[in-house]
């Protein structure tokens, strides 16, 4: 089925939630899913990977030890946090290569480190064990990755935007993908209850007037 | 948007931003609805009615086409027999008396075979991206009835009864930007007709209520045979559409911050430029006199039954005798006379009647204001970026400019977080609830930016004022969007309700009538705290007879000399 980029957006958004994320990084998987599918890219398949992995509950194990060195995790590394760190904390990598070690769905990090350097005008090259991708922010220049972890990804400034990916305006994400993210977006809706649907809204059920 | 001549400055966010005075805005010069006709007639756009296939059941389809300079947009109208236990305007409703798309272009007959097998349906269906709203609409069952009894008969409708419903039909929700599969804004974004706010949406409502004018007087036909009148043009053109607008609109003002600062700091720019005028001329002093006089005939038809709004109006109506007598005391030429009304606004008159003088002394003004229409888009896509080289210490004081005034507010009090906005997984309605008597709280949407930006103040504390806020936010995501939002109001200082959103008096119709008036809306007829129904169009010209000389004050009825 062919979806609107605010259809996959504003669905990412509710599945991230849904899975257990802060509504900051919820809206971080929003923005980042309509990107990779902007790029011709399956993003809701790439979302719906991680979310099955299920690190919301315990993104302490997710996260980077220690910030002044290559970034690892206990665990696996999540890449909507680590990858929003990468869009806040641009500096960390722009003199000098940034290591990230075991990174679960890596595809992830691309948007987020395409929002720093579309900021700044910038380009940045996302080499994922030994896979280059390229980005402007806007653009990206990446060949067709399926990707569930990564053992090593460096994020660099500079680079060369070759051929780039045709933008698309539509996405038509994998189904069984889709359906995981509208399953875990179905948790953010509160059961209705009889007294919900008189009150919550402040309507009557009939208009014939 | 600054400009020499401005010297009085905008009003300040602290003042306008607050529930009550948003919940008492008017439409302008800048409403949406007026900027679209105004374009329509001074491109000489064309309209056609390729289709009108409606049976004598009043079942069926029709496609009405407006062309403009380089593009063409056709609403494609669905006609239904509706049982009377199926009319409600709720989100949960599952059939209407019709629907609608709003087509990109003119449709083929496969365009409109594919859409009668899913417009109808509504969220059920799926548009594709040649369609850039999607919506429905219910008639108002007591004036439907007269109007057509009357035709049929060979009569006229009485006015009065029109003046007080003002509209056949109510739509019940105008989707747009990609909604269901429609289009996204960012397809029509760029294009010059549509780049300002809701355009579309405001196109698709303007062709709907010429669709429902021709089905009136077809259903009247079809009952009345050779007796039946015409509908006079004079009456029908005060026949508006009705919209009624339920929670759903609340979070997106809550939700686009950038995009309403834009709306409110467009609009407090143009008043800003008017007060700052030292000398008016005559014939501006009597364009404002003639739009004031007019403007009270249409609150004269204004009524409400919600004691909110009952109180409100009788404040209006107040506010209006006092305008008046200042009118009658007062010259509008000399010594910053605009200022000076809107300065004896703030001491002698409630928040309506000031944001009624707000409004109307933009109208003399089109060449000072008409442009900064074009100010109104949300054209920064990066604002959502955060910039985590930010120090902690400028977040701080960024919290404290936006929510200074919720910093001391006892949050835990249960009179101040009463409320908890949430979605019903019935049709993903939005709703309103009681946190401390239903089980909601755990599906709460983040609607309560202020309480959010304390919550992070709070945590802030313990934090180095020189350390980098994306520091912070990897130890603390949970306060990922407050800080987000804190950073938005640097370029959007109007962007952040000052008022709190989940404290037990909160009336969410503030927020709606908010929007509403920037659509252009009149005639604000809450039915509960929660729910509004508004007119829109009415008095406007039909497209065949939209030119230049109407396209723009038809809001305000003319007065009978």
């Amino acid at each position: 089925m062919s979806f609107s980029l605010n259809e996959v957006e504003a669905t990412a958004k509710r599945a991230a939630r849904g899975a257990g994320y802060a509504w900051g990084i919820a809206e971080e998987a929003g923005k980042a899913t309509r990107w990779l599918c902007a790029q011709g890219l399956d993003g809701p398949a790439e979302l719906a990977k991680l979310l099955d992995m299920g690190f919301a509950g315990s993104l302490d194990q997710h996260m980077p030890q220690d910030l002044t060195a290559d970034w690892v995790g206990e665990k696996d590394l999540c890449p909507l946090t680590c990858g929003a760190a990468l869009s806040d904390y641009a500096k960390k990598w722009q003199a000098d290569p940034l290591h990230l070690r075991r990174v679960a769905v890596p595809l992830l990090l691309l948007p987020l480190v395409a929002n720093a350097v579309k900021c700044q005008n910038a380009v940045a090259t996302i080499t994922t064990d030994g896979i280059n991708a390229v980005t402007d922010g806007t653009h990206l220049s990446c060949s067709d990755v399926d990707m569930s972890r990564a053992d090593h990804v460096t994020v660099s400034t500079g680079g060369t935007l070759e051929t780039t990916r045709p933008k698309q305006t539509r996405a038509t994400p994998d189904p069984a993908s889709w359906d995981v993210l509208t399953n875990f977006a179905f948790r953010t809706y509160a059961p209705a209850t009889e007294q919900s649907r008189l009150l919550g809204a402040g309507a009557g059920l009939s208009d014939n007037d | 948007m600054t400009d020499s001549r401005s010297h009085i400055a905008r009003r300040d966010p602290a003042t306008v931003m607050r529930l009550s005075r948003l919940g008492s805005l008017h439409q302008c010069r800048l409403s949406f609805m007026r900027q679209l006709t105004r374009r329509m007639a001074n491109e000489g756009w064309t309209f056609s009615r390729p289709v009108f296939n409606i049976d004598d059941a009043g079942v069926g389809h029709a496609v009405y086409s407006a062309h403009g300079p380089e593009r063409a947009y056709s609403l494609v109208a669905f006609a239904h027999d509706l049982p009377p236990e199926q009319r409600s305007d709720r989100v949960i409703a599952e059939a209407w008396d019709a629907t609608f798309t709003l087509f990109d272009g003119v449709p083929t007959n496969e365009d409109i075979d594919r859409l009668s097998q899913n417009v109808p349906l509504q969220e059920a269906g799926r548009v594709s991206e040649s369609e850039l709203s999607l919506s429905r609409a219910n008639r108002s069952v007591r004036l439907w009835a007269h109007v057509v009894d009357r035709l049929a008969t060979g009569q006229q409708p009485d006015l009065e009864q029109i003046y007080k419903v003002g509209y056949l039909m109510r739509t019940t929700a105008v989707y747009g930007s990609g909604k269901f599969g429609a289009a996204d804004r960012e397809k029509t974004g760029n294009r010059p007709e549509t780049n300002a706010p809701f355009q579309t949406e405001m196109l698709s409502v303007y062709l709907t209520r010429t669709f429902v004018r021709d089905l009136v007087q077809h259903m009247a036909q079809v009952k009345g045979g050779d007796a039946t009148a015409k509908l006079d043009a004079d009456i029908a053109r005060w026949l508006g559409i009705g919209n009624s607008t339920g929670l759903g609109m609340a979070p997106f003002i809550v939700n686009h911050p950038i995009l309403f600062n834009n709306w409110i700091m467009v609009r407090e720019e143009a008043i800003s430029r008017v007060r700052s005028i030292e000398t008016a001329s005559a014939e501006e002093d009597r364009a404002f006199r003639e739009i004031f006089e007019r403007s009270k005939l249409s609150m004269s038809w204004w009524h409400s039954e919600h004691p909110v709004q009952i109180k409100k109006l009788a404040a209006l109506n107040a506010d209006l005798s006092s305008i008046s007598t200042y009118l009658s005391q007062e010259k509008l030429q000399h010594d910053y006379p605009w200022d000076r009304l809107v300065r004896w606004s703030e001491t002698a008159l409630s928040q309506e009647g000031q944001e009624l003088v707000a409004s109307l002394i933009l109208e003399p003004y089109g060449d000072l204001v008409d442009g900064l229409s074009s100010c109104m888009a949300d054209s920064n896509s990066g604002a959502h970026v955060i910039n985590g080289a930010m120090p902690v210490t400028e977040v701080r004081s960024l919290f404290d400019q936006s929510f200074g005034w919720a910093m001391d507010l006892d949050w835990t009090a249960p009179e101040n977080c009463a409320r908890a906005w949430y979605v019903s997984e019935e049709k993903l309605e939005p709703r309103l609830g009681e946190r401390f008597k239903e089980p909601i709280a755990e599906y709460e949407q983040p609607l309560a930016p202020a309480r959010d930006a304390v919550r992070a103040q709070k945590a802030l504390a313990e934090w180095d004022g020189e350390a980098l806020i994306a520091e912070f936010l990897l130890r603390h995501p949970e306060h990922r969007h407050a800080v987000r939002r804190a950073q938005m109001a640097t370029v959007a200082p109007y962007g952040e309700i000052h008022d709190n959103t989940i404290s037990a008096d909160v009336l969410p119709i503030d927020m709606l009538r908010a929007k509403l008036s920037f659509f252009g809306a009149t005639h604000f007829d809450p039915r509960s705290d929660r729910w509004v129904r508004i007119c829109m169009y009415s008095g406007a010209p039909y497209p065949e007879d939209l030119i230049r000389e109407n396209a723009d004050l038809w809001v305000y009825p003319e007065v009978q000399k």
